[in-house]
C-alpha cells in the first residue's frame, strides 16, 4: 500500500522541525515528518544548558525551550507528523519505507529532505589502544543517561576532546558532584567555543591540556586509569611524555559525524569533507528531489544557524514542489586555502549565494576571499578565525558568473 | 549443599557447551560451572570465527580428524541450532616460489587429512574468487567457511539449557577434592558435588588439570589482536583470505565476517597473563600495515573497533605447540576428563570434540539415552533481513518488532526483548550484544546502549548499580542523578 | 592593570580587554556590542552565571524535569543553588516555564521548568 507525500521530512529534530513550519508557511501542506524518537525535538531534548536562541530569540534559552518554539508551532499548524518511526529505506525514486509499533508504511514522495542530524565519533573508530572496560562514554550518551534517564555515569572523570559536547558535560558532571580531573584535547587549540572554554572549564578550574591524547585504557571490568601523552606537530604521541590519571570514567567528545546511512541508500553522493551531501545552493543533492538541512549536512556549532539552513531550504523544496524542478546548479566551490570545507558545493551563478564554511587552522587575522576563474570576486577581513566556528559570506549574483570554478579561501 | 550432579562441565564456552549439549542427549543430571557471566567473554567469543577446512594440521592428528568432521557437519548444526554459518571458501596467497612450495604441501597435507576439493589456483582465478586481494596464486578450499562464534556457543549452551542442563555464572573452580567417590568442585560461592567432571575450563584449563592432580602440561597463552572493519569493506572480501601459513600460526589474516564485517587479524604474541585483553597500539599499526599488504582496504575511516582473544596453547618443554589433550586418566582422576590446549580449530571442532569426551565417558559408564532430548533450537528472528512483507506482517503480529532499538543495524524491541529472556538468565549488556548484534554497529551503542540498558533494567528489576557491561564489575552506573526522595 | 575576558553572552565569544586604574575601570575595548561591556563590568564587580540541572518527577513519562535559573545569579553561590534544587521532588505533570523556586536563595532568580513532563500512562 503506497501512500504519497508532497514532502518527507526524516527527523524530527531543529532541522526537521524548522523545515517543516517554513514549509507550512510557503503553502505546503501535504507533509510528514518522521521522527524515530518518542517525541519530537532531536538532540535537543537533552541540552538542558542554556546558549540556544540567543541570535533567532533574543533570549538564552535551553534545548528544550528552543525546540519547544518549533514544536508549538507545528501544533498550532496542525503539521502531520509520527513519532516512535524508524525510516528503514530510501529509495533513488522517493520511496520511503517506515516502521514503528503501528506497522509499516511505504511513502512516495515528491521532495525528501533529510535532516536525520548526526552521531558521535567512537573510541573504537580511534581505536584507541588499551582494555575495553565500562566506563568510556561518548558525550552526548552521558548526556544522555544523566539528563533523561536519570543515571550518574561516573565519579572521577578524565575528558578526551574539546569539542562543545565534552566542555558542556565537564560542566554538567562536576554541577552533579563528579570530580573531572582534566580535558585533553589532541590539537593545540580548543575544538570548541571559547566561551565554553570560559564557562565550563575555567570557571569550575578544570584544567585543559592541548596536544594531548589519551594514549591507552586500563580496567580489566570498569576503568581504573588511562595514560595520556603530549603529541607532536603531527599529532603523534611523544614517547617518554606519558603520565596515569586514576579515573572510573572516560567522556569522549572526538566529533560528530553526519548521519548519513539512509542518503547513501538512495544512492547520493557524498562530500568527503563534510560527510553530508553534495548540494547545491537549493541545499538539493545531486540527486533530484532530494535535500539536506542541518547537521547530517554538515556539523554546526550553533542550533540558531541550523533553524535559518533548515528554512532556507524548504523555500527550496517548496519552490521545488510547486515546479517539479530547479534550475541547474553548474558551477563548482572548492575550499581553497586555509578552508576545510564549504556549503554549497554547486552554485548556479545567477543568484544571491550564502556559503558556509570552516577555517582548518586558527588564523589571528586573515582575508575571507571568494573567487572564480581565479580572480577575487569578494574579499572580507577577518579576526580571531579558529576551526571550531563556523563561518559564513553571502556573495551577491552580480558578482557571480554561470560558469568558472569558485573557490573559497582564508589568507 | 547442593543436589550431587551426574557431571558437572567447568566452563561453559564452546566447548563446555557443546559437551554440556551431547551429554543432555542422555539421562544424566547436567551442570556447567562458568566463571564469567555469560558463555562467550573468554577465548569463544574472541576469535576469528573461521571453520578451518583441516587441511594445516599435522596428519594423523586430533586437530586434523575432529576439525574435519566439524566442518563437516556445521551446514547441519547450523540450521539445527539456528545460528549464522556460511562455507564461503577461504583462499592462502602467495607471491614467491618458496610460498608455492610451501602451498602445495600444505594442499599435499590436506588431502592426506581427507580435506576435499583443495586446489591451487592461479592468478586469474585467484582474482575471480576474491578480486580485491593482492597475490599470484593461492591454494583454494571451498570447504572452509565462517560462523558467527557467538551465535554458535550461545545456541549449543542455549539448547543444551532447553535440554535440561543447569548453568551457573559467576562460579569459578578454586579447588577439587574427592571424596568417596565423589568430586567436590569448591567455588568462589558454593562447593559442588559430582560423579563426572569435565576440565573444558579454556585459558584455565592447566589449572583445572592441576587441581585434578593431573600436574606436568605447560600451557601458554597465544594473545592475538584484531581490527573489526566497517560493513561498507564487506563486499571487498567475500571469503577469508590468509598468507601462507606454517603449522603453528594462521598468520595475519583478513577475514570476512557472517554480518558483513571484516576483520583483521590476528596478531600473536606469548602471554602469561590470561586476564589481560588490552590491544597494543603497536599491534593496531602493525594489523593495518601487514594486513593491507594482503588486501589494501584496510583504512581509519572504516575501523569499527578492536579486540582481543587468548588462546591456550599446550608446549612441550621445548616451546612446542602440542595436539589437543583429550584424556580421562584413571589411576589419577578416575571420572574426570582432562582437556588441555584446546585452541584453534576448538571452535570448528567444538562438537567433535564433545563427542569424543562422552565417547571416552561411555567406555566407562553406560549411559541411558534420553528419549526427550530435543536437538533443535530457533534462533532469533532478525527483523533487519526480513523482505518488507515478511516484516509487515511480522510488526503486525507483534508491534514491538516495529519499534527500532539499533538503528545502524534496525534491530528491533522485540529481539532484544527475547535476548534478556534468554535461557541461560544472563543479565549482561554483551548478553544482548552477542545475541542480537545489537552495539555492533557504526555507533557502537551510541543510540541504543541507553535503551538497552533501560530494558535489562526494567524487564530483569536490576538496580541502577546492577547494570554490567560483561564481566562483574563491569558497572555502567554509580547510581542515579536525583533520588526519588530529597 | 589589563584584564582579558572571554564574553559568555554570545556565540561570538567576544575576548575583552579591560583597562583598570585605582578602583575603577578606564577602558574597555573588543566587545562587537553593548552586552559585551555590561558582561565585562559585571565580571570584574561580581561575577555572575546561569545554571541547568535536572528535578527528579514522580509518576511522569520521564524521570526528570530539566530546569534552568532565569537569570545570571552570584558565579560562587552555583553549588548553593544546586544544593537547594536536589531538595525538590515534583509530581507530574509539570508544565515548560513552571516556576520550580522561587527567588532561590533570596538572589532575585526563579527556577523554572524547560520542558513538559506529562503524567505517565
Amino acid at each position: 500500500m503506497m501512500e504519497t507525500h508532497d514532502v518527507l521530512i526524516i527527523g524530527g529534530g531543529p532541522a526537521g522541525l524548522a523545515c517543516a513550519v517554513e514549509l507550512h508557511k510557503q503553502g505546503v501542506t501535504d507533509m510528514l515528518v518522521v521522527e524515530r524518537e518518542a517525541k519530537l525535538g532531536g538532540i535537543l531534548r537533552q541540552c538542558i544548558h542554556d546558549g540556544f536562541g540567543l541570535t533567532r530569540f533574543g533570549e538564552s534559552l535551553s534545548g528544550p525551550e528552543y525546540a519547544g518554539r518549533f514544536i508549538e508551532e507545528i501544533r498550532k499548524r496542525h503539521i502531520p507528523y509520527v513519532t516512535d518511526t524508524t525510516v528503514l529505506s530510501v529509495s533513488p525514486d522517493r520511496v520511503v519505507t517506515t516502521v514503528s509499533p503501528s506497522g509499516m508504511r511505504f511513502i512516495k514522495a515528491k521532495a525528501v529532505v533529510f535532516a536525520m542530524g548526526c552521531r558521535e565519533r567512537t573510541r573504537g573508530s580511534l581505536a584507541i589502544a588499551g582494555e575495553r572496560p565500562s566506563g568510556v562514554f561518548t558525550a552526548g550518551v552521558a548526556q544522555s543517561y544523566i539528563n533523561l534517564y536519570n543515571k550518574m555515569v561516573g565519579k572521577e572523570v578524565v575528558i578526551l576532546g574539546s569539542g562543545d559536547i565534552g566542555m558542556i558535560m565537564a560542566r554538567r558532571l562536576t554541577l552533579e558532584g563528579a570530580h573531572v580531573q582534566a580535558v585533553f584535547e589532541i590539537l593545540p587549540m580548543p575544538s570548541g567555543l571559547p566561551r565554553n572554554v570560559h564557562q565550563c572549564l575555567e570557571d569550575y578550574g578544570i584544567p585543559l591540556y592541548l596536544s594531548h591524547t589519551i594514549t591507552d585504557i586500563n580496567g580489566a571490568s570498569r576503568l581504573t586509569g588511562v595514560t595520556v601523552s603530549e603529541v607532536d606537530g603531527q599529532l603523534r604521541p611523544i614517547p617518554g611524555t606519558e603520565k596515569e590519571y586514576a579515573c572510573d570514567t572516560l567522556i569522549l567528545s572526538v566529533g560528530l559525524i553526519p548521519e548519513n546511512e539512509l542518503t547513501v541508500d538512495a544512492g547520493i553522493p557524498l562530500d568527503p569533507k563534510t560527510r553530508g551531501a553534495d548540494v547545491d545552493e537549493y541545499h538539493q543533492t545531486e540527486r533530484e528531489g532530494f535535500f539536506a538541512a542541518g547537521n547530517v549536512l554538515h556539523v554546526h556549532d550553533l542550533v540558531d544557524f541550523v533553524s535559518l539552513e533548515a528554512e532556507k531550504t524548504a523555500c527550496s523544496v517548496a519552490e521545488y514542489v510547486a515546479k517539479g524542478c530547479l534550475p541547474i546548479c553548474s558551477v563548482e566551490v572548492v575550499p581553497g586555502q586555509g578552508v576545510g570545507h564549504v556549503v554549497p558545493q554547486r552554485v548556479s551563478g545567477e543568484r544571491d549565494v550564502t556559503f558556509s564554511l570552516r577555517a582548518n587552522r586558527k588564523l589571528a587575522s586573515c582575508s575571507l576571499e571568494v573567487l572564480q576563474n581565479g580572480v577575487a570576486v569578494m574579499k572580507r577581513p577577518l579576526r580571531n578565525v579558529v576551526p571550531a566556528v563556523m563561518l559564513e559570506i553571502t556573495v551577491p549574483k552580480a558578482k557571480l558568473s554561470p560558469s568558472g570554478i569558485v573557490e573559497v579561501r582564508l589568507v | 549443599m547442593r543436589q550431587l550432579f551426574d557431571v558437572l562441565v567447568i566452563g561453559g564456552g564452546v566447548v563446555g557447551s557443546a559437551i554440556a549439549r551431547e551429554l543432555a542427549r542422555y539421562e544424566l543430571s547436567i551442570g556447567v560451572l562458568e566463571k564469567n557471566l555469560d558463555v562467550c567473554d573468554e577465548t569463544s567469543g574472541r576469535n576469528s570465527g573461521v571453520v578451518h577446512g583441516g587441511f594445516a594440521y599435522d596428519t594423523g592428528s586430533w586437530k586434523a580428524k575432529l576439525c574435519l568432521q566439524g566442518n563437516r557437519l556445521m551446514g547441519d548444526l547450523s540450521a539445527e541450532l539456528g545460528f549464522d554459518f556460511l562455507r564461503c571458501g577461504k583462499v592462502l596467497v602467495g607471491n614467491t616460489d618458496a610460498e608455492y612450495a610451501q602451498l602445495e604441501r600444505t594442499l599435499a597435507q590436506g588431502r592426506a587429512n581427507g580435506v576435499q576439493g583443495l586446489e591451487m589456483v592461479d592468478e586469474k582465478r585467484l582474482h575471480e574468487l576474491v578480486p580485491a586481494v593482492i597475490g599470484k596464486f593461492a591454494m583454494y578450499s571451498p570447504n572452509s567457511g565462517i560462523v558467527d562464534p557467538f551465535g554458535l556457543t550461545i545456541a549449543l549452551a542455549e539448547n543444551a539449557a532447553m535440554n535440561g542442563v543447569v548453568y551457573f555464572f559467576d562460579r569459578e573452580v578454586e579447588d577439587i577434592r574427592r571424596v568417596d567417590g565423589i568430586y567436590e568442585l569448591v567455588t568462589n560461592d558454593e562447593t559442588y558435588r559430582c560423579r563426572w567432571v569435565v576440565n573444558a575450563a579454556g585459558l584455565g584449563c592447566g589449572k583445572v588439570s592441576d587441581m585434578l592432580g593431573i600436574t606436568g602440561y605447560k600451557v601458554i597463552g597465544s594473545k592475538g589482536d584484531y581490527i573489526i572493519l566497517d560493513k561498507r569493506t564487506g563486499p571487498l572480501l567475500p571469503m577469508p583470505a590468509y598468507p601462507v601459513p606454517s603449522n603453528t600460526y594462521m598468520g595475519i589474516h583478513v577475514t570476512n565476517t557472517t554480518d558483513g564485517n571484516v576483520i583483521v587479524g590476528p596478531t600473536a604474541e606469548a602471554t602469561g597473563n590470561f586476564a589481560y585483553y588490552g590491544v597494543y597500539q603497536k599491534n593496531i599499526d602493525y594489523l593495518a600495515e601487514s594486513g593491507s599488504r594482503l588486501w589494501p582496504h584496510i583504512r581509519k575511516q572504516d575501523y569499527i573497533r578492536t579486540y582481543c582473544g587468548i588462546l591456550p596453547k599446550w608446549v612441550d618443554e621445548k616451546g612446542v605447540i602440542q595436539d589437543f589433550k583429550m584424556e580421562i586418566k584413571d589411576d589419577i582422576a578416575p571420572n574426570a576428563v582432562n582437556l588441555v590446549g584446546i585452541e584453534s580449530p576448538g571452535l570448528t571442532a567444538s562438537v567433535p570434540i564433545a563427542r569424543h569426551v562422552i565417547d571416552m565417558m561411555r567406555e566407562r559408564e553406560p549411559f541411558k539415552p534420553n528419549v526427550a532430548f530435543n536437538p533443535r533450537r530457533k534462533g532469533l528472528v532478525r527483523f533487519s533481513r526480513l523482505s518488507p512483507d515478511e516484516q509487515a506482517e511480522l510488526v503486525k503480529e507483534n508491534p514491538d518488532y516495529g519499534q527500532i532499538v539499533c538503528r545502524c543495524q534496525n534491530i528491533s524491541k522485540a529481539e532484544m526483548l527475547e535476548a534478556i529472556h534468554n535461557p541461560l538468565g544472563v543479565k549482561t549488556m554483551t548478553g544482548v550484544k552477542y545475541r542480537t548484534r545489537g552495539m555492533m554497529g557504526r555507533c557502537q551503542g551510541g543510540y541504543c546502549q541507553m535503551r538497552i540498558a533501560q530494558l535489562l533494567e526494567k524487564e530483569l528489576g536490576l538496580a541502577d548499580t546492577e547494570v554490567v557491561y560483561s564481566r562483574k564489575g563491569s558497572n555502567l552506573f554509580v547510581g542515579k542523578v536525583r533520588e526519588d526522595k530529597a | 592593570m589589563t584584564k582579558t575576558f572571554t564574553c559568555i553572552v554570545c556565540p561570538n565569544g567576544c575576548e575583552i580587554r579591560v583597562e583598570s586604574e585605582g578602583g575603577g575601570i578606564s577602558s574597555i575595548q573588543g566587545n562587537l556590542c553593548p552586552k559585551g561591556i555590561a558582561y565585562v563590568k559585571q565580571e570584574t564587580l561580581s561575577p555572575k552565571r546561569t545554571f541547568s540541572t535536572s528535578v527528579r518527577v514522580l509518576g511522569g513519562e520521564l524521570p526528570l524535569v530539566s530546569v534552568r535559573v532565569v537569570r545570571p545569579i552570584p558565579k560562587e553561590r552555583i553549588f548553593d543553588a544546586m544544593a537547594e534544587v536536589r531538595k525538590i521532588v515534583l509530581a507530574a505533570p509539570v508544565k515548560a516555564g513552571q516556576v520550580i523556586i522561587a527567588d532561590i536563595l533570596g538572589l532575585g532568580a526563579d527556577v523554572i521548568a524547560t520542558k513538559d513532563v506529562a503524567s505517565a500512562e
